[in-house]
């Protein structure tokens, strides 16, 4: 078996500390870290990513996953920024004003990093003007917006709206999710992307940032 | 017939004349709906510098926010959030609401010792528990079910008091449960089996609520022995009719009124949404109707009148 198996095996099993031992272990041996990153972490986290759409793992085995990645990561950031490896995109997103839920917002976050996406992640109760001047001054390909409340879903109509008004809507994507989120919805207040799940939403979140 | 027995009966899934039983996990229209303040929106920071004469005035005024909410929908039952929440202040509001109603209303209250869904700051924390501190999890876990069962001890030495508890700790997402079906085996039906159990001995009837697609659990959390199951949450795609055919001998069944359709959907859908949770809960007895969450904070307040008014000009067993 490979050492990058190896990783994408333990990553799956959520074993944090022997994903990091073994990706040091590739650094020493001269592995090129964007490699152990594609072909190790990112390849164990998509497996995962896939098994959570089918309802073949649950939660908590994402979330044990994606600790095993991010301490895999830990030990590669300073030698992919040496390398100049971009990251396959970048978005901002948070839960929306007036909402504290901030569990599938979390969810969807891991599961984004895990396609190699870099998150900026703007909490909870976040207005749209935040969403909207994060993605300026960050330079975000997507903001993604999420709710647990049918009281608090509306707001992402307003982010659509502010960043209509911003200027931004040529290059900067839209996602919507949460409980009460639908696809008719997301089409009705003019947002680009609805999704059912964490995982569909690291899926759809690549797509549309391959598509700029 | 009282409203309590209806309720009741209702739980047993035993045969009932008149109206399907209604009530609400939590309904906090009462400013809107009756002119009052809800409990849970109350503030009472200098309860133990009140004199005794100020403070029943306020546990009066909770009844009554209570018992007006129960008799303007029909409610059966009274799901009481008690505020200040310590031992003796929920002994007098319950005594209270049942000085000023006597035995009219089935009353209940929060009782889960499980777990549920952690927040998302906690819920790392808490999957790394589930894999490599199993042990101190399930101490935790015992932990919490002597203290919930120690509760129902003392609230037992009330007789005629509360009815039973309400199990509030939410499993599920939409899409699926939180827990893997070998995990909720492992970190939670032991307990809620043991819980339910103990307050059944007690003289305790048990609702088990939760949101989201219980679908992969729920032959799980049936096997647990609730007398019944709250919210059956349409949104996690839960179907009613499916549900009690798999268990509607087994276990009474709450709810499943779209909370979303309630909110964005049109007048017609509301309505038509109420009377498929009456067609398909009613029937076969064993069903108590109500939202498939709560009336929350937010919801309008004409939708929800709208779905008690099916409910009232339609939720009626034929006389038998």
């Amino acid at each position: 078996m490979s050492i990058y198996s190896e990783i994408s095996e333990n990553l799956q099993k959520g074993k944090a500390k022997v994903v990091r031992a073994l990706v040091e272990q590739a650094v020493a041996d001269g592995c090129p870290a964007a490699e152990i990153l594609g072909e190790g972490l990112l390849s164990g986290m998509n497996i995962v990513g896939e098994k959570f759409k089918k309802n073949e793992v649950y939660v908590p085995e994402v979330l044990v996953a994606a600790r095993a990645m991010n301490m895999g990561i830990d030990v590669l950031k300073p030698l992919l920024a040496e390398d100049g490896v971009q990251s396959a995109g970048r978005v901002c997103i948070g839960t929306v004003q007036g909402d504290l839920h901030d569990i599938g917002k979390n969810l969807v976050k891991m599961m984004m990093e895990g396609k190699g996406l870099e998150v900026i992640d703007l909490g909870v109760d976040v207005s749209p003007e935040t969403f909207v001047q994060t993605a300026v001054e960050q330079d975000c390909d997507i903001i993604c917006c999420s709710a647990l409340l049918t009281t608090t879903m509306e707001v992402m109509a307003e982010v659509v709206k502010k960043a209509e008004e911003a200027g931004i809507r040529d290059r900067v994507k839209i996602m919507v999710g949460g409980a009460p989120v639908t696809d008719a919805f997301c089409q009705q207040i003019g947002a680009d992307r609805y999704t059912s799940d964490a995982a569909s939403a690291a899926d759809a979140a690549v797509e549309l940032c391959k598509e700029e | 017939m009282t409203e309590r027995e209806r309720f009741i009966k209702a739980l047993k899934r035993e045969p009932i004349e008149g109206h399907c039983p209604t009530f609400e996990l939590v309904f906090f229209l009462t400013l809107e709906a009756i002119g009052r303040i809800h409990p849970s929106q109350q503030c009472f920071s200098q309860w133990k510098q009140m004199t005794a004469a100020e403070q029943k005035l306020h546990i009066d005024y909770m009844a009554d926010t209570y018992i007006g909410t129960a008799e303007k929908y029909h409610h059966s039952a009274i799901f009481v959030h008690p505020n200040p929440d310590d031992f003796e202040n929920t002994v007098r509001l319950l005594e209270t609401i049942r000085e000023k109603t006597g035995d009219k209303y089935y009353l209940t209250m929060h009782g889960d010792c499980t777990f549920g869904i952690p927040d998302g700051d906690g819920m790392m924390a808490f999957s790394e528990r589930m894999y490599e501190d199993e042990e101190g999890l399930k101490a935790e876990a015992e932990r919490n079910l002597a203290n919930s069962v120690r509760y129902a001890e003392k609230m037992a030495k009330y007789p005629g008091l509360l009815d039973g508890f309400t199990l509030c700790a939410d499993y599920c997402f939409n899409v699926n449960p939180f827990f893997s079906p070998s995990q909720f085996g492992e970190f939670i039906a032991p307990y809620l089996q043991r819980v339910i159990r103990a307050y059944h001995d007690l003289g305790f009837y048990s609702i088990k609520h939760t949101d989201g697609n219980i679908m992969p659990i729920l032959d799980q959390m049936v096997q647990c022995g609730p007398d019944a199951l709250h919210s059956l949450d349409p949104q996690g795609g839960v179907d009613l009719a499916e549900v009690k055919r798999l268990y509607g001998d087994k276990v009474a069944l709450c709810g499943n009124v779209n909370c979303g359709l309630l909110q964005t959907g049109t007048e017609e859908e509301v309505i038509a949404d109420a009377r498929r949770a009456l067609r398909d809960g009613m029937n076969g007895w064993g069903y108590i109707f109500c939202t498939s969450n709560c009336a929350y904070t937010g919801l309008p307040l004409e939708r929800y009148e709208l779905m008690n008014r099916v409910w009232w000009e339609e939720g009626v067993y034929p006389a038998h």
